[in-house]
Order: C-alpha cells, then sequence, then structure tokens
C-alpha cells in the first residue's frame, strides 16, 4: 500500500506545489488587506447592497469586520468550489483514468491486491489535499498575527477540518462515480455539476425559502466555512466522514468486484452498470 | 507435479450481450513456447486477461500452474511477467523510475543488474522520460518489466510491435533464453514469421474458439497445396478430381492444370505418371497462407 501511497504522492507532486501556491498567494493577499477592511464602515455600506444579494451570501457580509466573517466571505465560502474543482476531478481520475489509459491493465498484473492499489491511491489522494490545505492554512496563521486578526493557530485550523470533509464528501462520491458510469470524464463532471448545484442552492435558499427543505438534506448545508473558528460543530463533521466513508467502501467494493476496464468498454446498459464479477 | 502451466477448460465470456470467448480449451505446457494466433476481436486478448485474473469468466476455469487465479491473484502474478497489447506507462517518469515502481510493486526482490543488462541488449536508455519515447523504445520498457524478475511464465500480447527488425530478433533471443531457464512463453501476435521462428505449439482462435491445435509445421504439412502440370497433350481432368485429397482442378486448355492438393502428394505423383506430363510446380504454403485460410473462412461464413 505504501508503494501505492508515494506513487501517487509523487503523481500528485505538481498539484501540490501549484495549488498549495496559488492557494498561498491570495490567502496572503486577503489578510494583508484584512486590517484596512476591518476599520470600514461597513454596516453603512450595507444599506446600499441589494437585499438579494445580502441574503444570498447569508451572514458573512454582516459579520464581516469579524476575523469569523471575513474569512468565511473571502475564502472558506467558495473554497469549496475553487479546491472542490480539484478534489473531485482528482477523485473521478483516481482509479479509472488509468484503466481508461490502459496502465491499470499492467499494475494489476503486479502481486499487488486490488485492496492494497485502491487504499494506497485513496490514502495518497487524502494526503495530496491534508497538504493544499496545510499550506494554505501556513499562509493565514503565519502573517495573522501582524494583520490583527487575534487568531491563533488552533482557531484558525478549525475550519480546514470542515472544508478537507467537504472535499472528501465530493471527492469520494467522485471516486464512486467512476467506478460506475463509463467514464471518468463524465462522473467528474456529473459530481462537480452537484458541487456548483449545490453551493447555488445554499446561496438562493435564503432568498426563496421553497428552497429551504431542498438544501437542508445537502452536504453543503452542514459546512460551516469561516465559523467555524468559533466552534466545531463535531456533529456535522461526523455525518460528512461517515459520508466520505460510506462512499470509500462502496467504490472499494465496486473495484474489487468489477472487470477491469480498458479503453472502449463500459455502456449505459443497467446491467452492465450494476454488473459484477462473480 | 503439474505438467501445465496453462490449463483453461470450457473458457465463457461476455461482454453485456456480446460472447467473445465461446468455450475456450487451452493446455500450455510447462517450459513451452505457444504462440496465440487469431484475427483482431477473436478473443487473444480477453483469454490472457481472464489468466491475469483482470475480467472473469462466466463459465469455465483456469488453472496456471495449478492454481485458480481467481482465488489467488496476486500469487499467479508473483511468478507472472506481463505484457499488454496496449501498453500505456506513465508519461512524466523517466525510464529508471517507472521500472523502479514496477520493481517496488514486485517487493523490491529482483537484481537491478538484471534490469540494466536487458536495457543495454535493448538499446534502451533508462535516463530518458517516457513521453519523449517512441512507441518502439516504449515497447521495449514493456519487454524489460516483463522479464525483469524471471518469471515462470510470459504472457506477452504482441510482444515485438513496434520494435524494428533486429530488435525483433534481440527479443527472440531474450525468449528462448527465458525457456531455456524454464520459463514458459505464452504469446500472441500477428507476425507469422515471427510465430513460425519462435513457437514450439500453436493455437490459432477465431470467435473465441480454439480452431486448431499444432505446431508450425504439422499446420504447414496440412497446407493446401497447389500444383502446377504441364501436360504433353490435353488430359481428362476426371481423373485428377477423384483422387484422395483434391481439392480442387482448374485448367485452361486441358494442357495446362493447376490442383490444390490437401496433405502429400503420393497418389497425384502415381496417377500422374500415367500420363504424358511436360513440366511440375508445386507451391508449399506458408503459415501465413494457412492463417489467412482461416480468416478467409471466417469472413466467408460472416456473410
Amino acid at each position: 500500500m505504501l508503494v501505492e501511497l508515494r506513487y501517487t504522492l509523487r503523481r500528485y507532486r505538481g498539484q501540490i506545489i501549484g495549488w498549495g501556491l496559488g492557494l498561498t498567494l491570495y490567502s496572503l493577499l486577503m489578510v494583508s488587506m484584512y486590517s484596512d477592511l476591518a476599520k470600514i464602515d461597513f454596516g453603512a455600506l450595507l444599506e446600499y447592497y441589494p437585499q438579494e444579494m445580502l441574503a444570498f451570501f447569508g451572514d458573512s457580509f454582516q459579520a464581516i469586520s469579524s476575523p469569523h466573517g471575513y474569512m468565511d466571505l473571502y475564502f472558506f465560502g467558495y473554497m469549496t468550489i475553487i479546491v472542490g474543482i480539484f478534489a473531485v476531478s482528482s477523485g473521478a481520475k483516481l482509479i479509472v483514468k488509468d484503466e481508461e489509459d490502459g496502465l491499470m491493465d499492467l499494475v494489476l498484473a503486479y502481486p499487488k491486491s486490488r485492496s492494497e492499489i485502491f487504499w494506497g491511491r485513496v490514502f495518497g489522494y487524502i494526503v495530496t489535499l491534508m497538504l493544499i490545505l496545510f499550506i494554505s492554512w501556513l499562509s493565514w496563521v503565519l502573517p495573522s498575527g501582524s494583520a490583527g486578526m487575534g487568531l491563533t493557530a488552533g482557531e484558525l485550523l478549525r475550519p480546514f477540518w470542515g472544508l478537507l470533509a467537504q472535499l472528501l464528501l465530493f471527492g469520494s462520491f467522485a471516486l464512486l462515480l467512476s467506478m460506475i458510469v463509463p467514464a471518468s470524464r463524465l462522473a467528474s463532471m456529473i459530481t462537480s455539476g452537484l458541487l456548483v448545484a449545490n453551493y447555488l442552492a445554499i446561496g438562493l435558499s435564503n432568498i426563496n425559502q421553497d428552497l429551504q427543505n431542498i438544501v437542508k438534506y445537502t452536504p453543503l448545508h452542514i459546512y460551516q466555512g469561516g465559523y467555524a473558528i468559533l466552534g466545531i460543530n463535531w456533529d456535522w463533521l461526523l455525518i460528512i466522514s461517515m459520508g466520505v466513508l460510506l462512499f470509500l467502501l462502496l467504490a472499494w467494493w465496486r473495484f474489487l468486484y468489477r472487470d477491469v476496464r480498458v479503453a472502449g468498454e463500459g455502456g449505459w446498459k443497467l446491467k452492465d452498470i450494476f454488473s459484477l464479477r462473480k | 507435479m503439474n505438467d501445465f502451466a496453462i490449463t483453461i477448460e470450457g473458457l465463457e465470456k461476455y461482454y453485456g450481450s456480446f460472447k467473445a470467448l465461446h468455450g475456450v480449451n487451452l493446455k500450455v505446457k510447462r517450459g513451452e513456447i505457444l504462440g496465440f494466433l487469431g484475427p483482431n476481436g477473436a478473443g487473444k486478448t480477453t483469454t490472457i486477461r481472464c489468466i491475469l485474473d483482470h475480467i472473469r469468466p462466466q463459465k469455465g476455469s483456469i488453472k496456471v500452474f495449478g492454481m485458480n487465479p481467481q482465488a489467488k491473484p496476486h500469487v499467479v502474478h508473483q511468478f507472472t511477467g506481463y505484457l499488454p497489447g496496449e501498453l500505456r506507462l506513465e508519461d512524466n517518469f523517466r525510464v529508471e523510475q517507472q521500472l523502479r515502481y514496477f520493481s517496488q510493486l514486485r517487493g523490491n526482490q529482483l537484481e537491478w543488474s538484471f534490469v540494466e543488462e536487458l536495457a543495454k541488449r535493448l538499446h534502451l536508455d533508462l535516463s530518458r522520460t517516457i513521453k519523449n519515447l517512441s512507441s518502439g523504445n516504449k515497447q521495449k520498457v514493456g519487454i524489460v518489466q516483463a522479464l525483469m524478475h524471471k518469471p515462470d511464465l510470459l504472457l506477452l500480447d504482441e510482444p515485438t510491435a513496434g520494435l524494428d527488425p533486429l530488435m525483433q530478433q534481440e527479443v527472440y533471443r531474450l525468449l528462448r533464453e527465458a525457456q531455456s531457464a524454464g520459463t514458459t512463453v505464452f504469446f500472441s501476435s500477428h507476425i507469422l514469421s515471427e510465430v513460425e521462428t519462435l513457437a514450439e505449439r500453436v493455437a490459432i482462435i477465431r470467435d473465441g474458439v480454439i480452431i486448431e491445435k499444432s505446431t508450425p509445421n504439422q499446420l504447414t504439412r496440412m497446407a493446401i497445396r497447389r500444383v502446377k502440370i504441364s501436360f504433353l497433350e490435353p488430359t481428362d481432368m476426371a481423373f485428377f478430381q477423384a483422387i484422395d485429397g483434391v481439392t480442387g482442378v482448374s485448367s485452361r486448355n486441358g494442357e495446362e492444370v493447376i490442383i490444390q492438393v490437401e496433405g502429400d502428394l503420393d497418389r497425384l505423383i502415381k496417377t500422374l505418371a500415367a500420363h504424358p506430363v511436360k513440366d511440375l510446380e508445386t507451391t508449399s504454403h506458408s503459415l501465413e497462407e494457412i492463417f489467412l485460410k482461416y480468416y478467409e473462412s471466417d469472413q466467408e461464413e460472416g456473410r
């Protein structure tokens, strides 16, 4: 399993550096602007904003001068989408892309069980996401003192757990879907669509009350964002973690008992999609 | 000890409603080189992927050195070297990185000096990046990874595809050396001359059924020969049509005749002795023509 974990990390090396660097630059920019923005009287400013727009972003606009409101609005609010697209795309490709390319045909001919291959890659994927978020966390922690945010490293770490859980939830769902639908690209597209739809529905539900009944069953409804700085909602985190575990176990089970694909195989007939090796 | 490296019985495999294998029966002896021939889509790769447990058949059984690959795939993989027909590698790795990764998947238990020796013999530069390699050089990486742990069984899907003739010869030498060391080689190929020179036995698969199992020599002997005879005077063709083994007679003017004969020519020659023959020319068929004969009959049946 360690071989596959190292192999996955080596493959994602460029992504870790690229995403880490990008998020670092963005975080540094946001931290440096905090002290100036905190001085602005947002109460007077917000009176001129359309009520629908304020409602879309929820309570974050009202709490923009506080560290948790600021971080929620400018970072955690939409990192589920920004880093989420990477998490979904990587999750969908984690195993199945190599099948489609034909590399898995060779890798599985080696004396490693499918479980070792699967879990080695999954842990590699989890470590990759953790490293990207760790770099991002560092870029908030190091300058936060001088920016006057007044938060400890531990407090700043809290919202990253919620973000990681959400990324893993959508990523593991994409992984599961990639084992079912005929192509990894399709799994990625469907999951990305669901992620964006969930994000928009959460915002719109603040305007349209009818949507509240739907979004309360969606994952982003129980995402704390920057508000986790004030305290982690462990129940929510547990629910999301259970979801991640469920999707990973189902994907693992599916990988264990199905034929390894090569390019061009797979189809939309239900009996093909759900067929398993006897 | 089991005399067979591979035993396949009644193998059936469906892809959805399409039946790819219709009850394949095949035995590969320990230490032999068996060439697996067949047109595209005949079931060669499907059979190999079933042996490796990448896909599972709906019916039938497979034993590799007496072991069921479905029950213990990674044990079977320990002593198997595999080269896929459509080889894909990690583009951004250097050749050495890629081979070290494969070595790690085998628990780093192989001699790296042997990998270097194989690379040297195949003129493969270990420091180059995979994406910059030609298809022939990528194929060499595939051959090295299949041979590097000195396996007991080699499953090779078109091993010399993309290689130049010199390298093909080197691969044949490597495979013969592996055989001398006790390795069983099971390879599929479209290159008939390759099968003729390398294989001790040949199995031909068509439409998911093994239709012929023989040695290249036996197959050639079984072939239909074409005999062109020039007579000094017009001769009655009915004589020749009645001879055992004659499958076809055609004549332009009764003086020049082309006869197709299956098997040996003994009876034909004896019959000819009663006629004034001016000239006689026989054409022996290569394995390639025999293969085409099977392939053509496949197409004719499909019409």
